[in-house]
């Protein structure tokens, strides 16, 4: 067609357009901000739930990882029995517990656990708690620390000494600014003497880890239980590598020690610090999955906040397209133009609401404690499907009032 | 070779289809406007007048005949093409004006200057103050249309019309939204644009109007029903030497 002067898009041609587009998102300010609204709020929501999910799910890691990789978990068969969980198989007893230690190989560290509920009382106040019964050896199966005083030795355990550790908790209610070492404390009626003190460890999954006394299992049994019996054993495999190994032994040797025969299912159960990590991880997934789907919700309520200002300002842009068309627009300037205001606006909101979702993990931590790490996925979920919506929402419209006869879009209503 | 004439339609014909109703809004009209011509288009609402109109001004698409715009066979072109036909050889004016809200004068009237593909060299917003000088706004070039008044908002469309100059310029009612004082100025500054050599062509429902125009074209039932040299042109009082145009 040689009667028109030029035809041809330019890459100077290109940079009208893609200013137009930019004018067109600074006066429209109301309109744009109210599509980028739409996008921050849908992005910061969705890094704020799936980045708690993830924290959570670290956190509890960290708390098991906490205990000791090496640790073995042993316990009676337990079942619910209508509505409660009882014990099924036969107790663990301290004759079990001595065939560990004697004959174990691959476990070198093993201690009874018997924990009950408990009254503990000293002269400055008085509170219900746990007493857990173990051997010396438990404290280092556990990793735990102690931080004034010390721990009981196995003379302690085997002369059923009345001493006992206390946490955090206990030693703030009951020994107020207090230094509780070698003061007499009363679990239930039985007096036990304070020579420790625990390292402070925080929750884990819900329950207070502070709020606790540990003392000598054969004083547990002797004095407060009632029953020779244990509730459950740690034991600690020499090494990483030989955790499973700790484990089929411990089956085996705890077979022999319940003289089953070899068609008999196991009366007990025995579970790695891997397997309660797996364990955990299913509860986890599963809150995580619970946050995905507030996450969702939101990023939907977002969505259609995106939307309705889009499809509102349908009217009086499909009337501005027309009058773009009138004036010589093809319809690919118009595609442009709208693809690169939808983008414009979606990574501006984008980047605002990642933003927004780090200072409110941040804002957490200073306030709670909680270390949320932001999650990378949350990012690239949030941001794509808020950026999606947002293109979407801005472009087909408008794809579709630049398909139109430039006098059908002027008469738009 | 003479000048080629401007517009040149053959058997033009429109259906619009609405479900089963079939409207026939032009019936085969056949209509040559020559270079330098001024054509008031006339006739009753429904007449078949506007639908002319977009078609002549590619707005619109005829459903059959041959429309050949200042030698250019339009009704074989395709989209993009079409687009620049609008944007280099036609200026159009609207009823209701049709600028850009929240846009400044200036802004509207350089708005086909960006899709014109071919004008990159030159200074897109000297054109465009010039055009708004020509049409007597030269002092509102930074107001927006809410800040103006019915007239101003038209003549910065006409500024908008003129600004890629084009072949012909196409006016759909443009005093139709206008008071008789509004109307008259911009009758008038259609008469010295066509007196500087602009082809026009203007629907009007104004007997008055279209007075000022050479020709006058009468519509009915989607023919043309009369077609005749206007007489007793109207005068206009302005000198032709006014500094607006």
């Amino acid at each position: 067609m040689n009667t028109l002067k030029g035809t041809k898009t330019s890459l100077a041609f290109v940079a009208k357009i893609v200013h137009i587009a930019l004018e067109a998102i600074v006066k429209n300010r109301n309109r744009s901000f109210l599509t980028t609204l739409g996008i921050i709020i849908g992005v910061a929501a969705v890094i704020m739930t799936i980045s708690a999910g993830e924290g959570a799910r670290l956190e509890i890691e960290k708390q098991i990882e906490g205990l000791g990789v090496n640790m073995v978990m042993i316990r009676a068969k337990q079942e619910p029995r209508g509505g409660i969980v009882v014990r099924v198989g036969k107790p663990i007893t301290v004759k079990d517990y001595e065939m560990l230690q004697q004959n174990a190989v691959w476990i070198n560290r093993v201690s009874p656990v018997v924990g009950l509920g408990v009254r503990v009382i000293s002269p400055w106040g008085n509170k219900n708690s746990f007493v857990y019964g173990v051997s010396d050896q438990h404290f280092d199966i556990m990793a735990l620390q102690v931080i004034s005083g010390e721990g009981f030795t196995l003379a302690d355990v085997k002369a059923a000494k009345k001493v006992c550790l206390i946490g955090e908790t206990i030693r703030e209610e009951l020994f107020p600014n207090l230094d509780p070492i070698g003061q007499e404390v009363r679990i239930n009626t039985v007096p036990f003497t304070i020579i420790g003190l625990l390292e402070e460890q925080g929750q884990f999954m819900g329950q207070d880890q502070d709020d606790m006394v540990v003392a000598p299992y054969t004083t547990v049994v002797n004095r407060l239980y009632g029953d020779v019996n244990f509730n459950s054993m740690l034991a600690s495999a020499i090494a990483e590598d030989h955790v499973e190994d700790a484990k089929q032994e411990t089956i085996a040797l705890l077979r022999e020690s319940h003289k089953l025969l070899p068609d008999e299912p196991d009366d007990f159960e025995v579970m790695t610090q891997l397997e309660l990590m797996e364990i955990t991880g299913q509860i986890t997934g599963i809150l995580t999955i619970l946050l995905a789907a507030i996450a969702s919700i939101s990023l939907l309520v977002g969505g259609i906040g995106i939307m309705n200002i889009m499809l509102v300002s349908v009217t009086e842009r499909t009337r501005e397209i027309g009058i773009r068309l009138a004036l010589g627009a093809r319809e690919s300037d118009i595609l442009t133009q709208f693809l690169i205001e939808a983008v414009a606006l979606s990574a501006a909101g984008g980047v605002v609401g990642i933003g927004l979702g780090v200072l409110g993990n941040f804002l957490i931590y200073k306030f709670t404690g909680f270390f949320i790490p932001t999650s990378y996925t949350s990012i690239v979920i949030g941001f794509g499907f808020s950026a999606m919506i947002g293109v979407g929402f801005g472009y087909f419209p408008a794809r579709k009032a630049a398909r139109l006869n430039p006098i059908d879009a002027l008469h738009y209503e | 070779m003479a000048a080629p004439n401007v517009i040149e339609v053959k058997k033009l014909s429109r259906i619009f289809r609405n479900g089963d109703i079939e409207v026939h809004a032009l019936k085969d009209v056949d209509l040559v406007i020559g270079p330098g011509e001024f054509v008031a288009i006339m006739g009753a609402s429904g007449s078949g007048k506007s639908t002319l109109l977009s078609i002549l001004g590619c707005l619109d698409k005829p459903t059959t005949g041959e429309y050949f715009l200042d030698g250019v066979h339009v009704t074989g072109l395709d989209k993009n093409e079409l687009a620049d036909v609008r944007n280099q050889k036609i200026g159009f004016i609207f009823q209701s004006y049709n600028l850009l809200p929240r846009t400044t004068a200036l802004e509207n009237v350089g708005l086909p200057l960006v899709y014109n593909r071919s004008s990159l060299f030159g200074n897109p917003r000297e054109i465009a103050t010039k055009a708004l000088q020509q049409v007597g706004l030269g002092d509102r070039l930074h107001h927006k249309p809410n800040q103006m008044s019915g007239g101003q908002q038209q003549r910065v469309a006409i500024a908008r019309a003129l600004v890629n100059d084009p072949a012909i310029i196409l006016a759909d009612e443009a005093t139709g939204n206008l008071d008789s004082k509004a109307s008259i100025e911009i009758a008038e500054l259609f008469v010295r644009l066509n007196d500087a050599g602009k082809t026009i062509i203007m629907i009007t429902h104004e007997p008055d109007i279209a007075q000022y125009a050479k020709r006058i074209v009468t519509f009915r039932d989607g023919i043309i029903a009369a077609d005749q040299t206007v007489a007793q042109r109207t005068p206009v009082h302005l000198p032709t030497s006014n500094k607006t145009i």
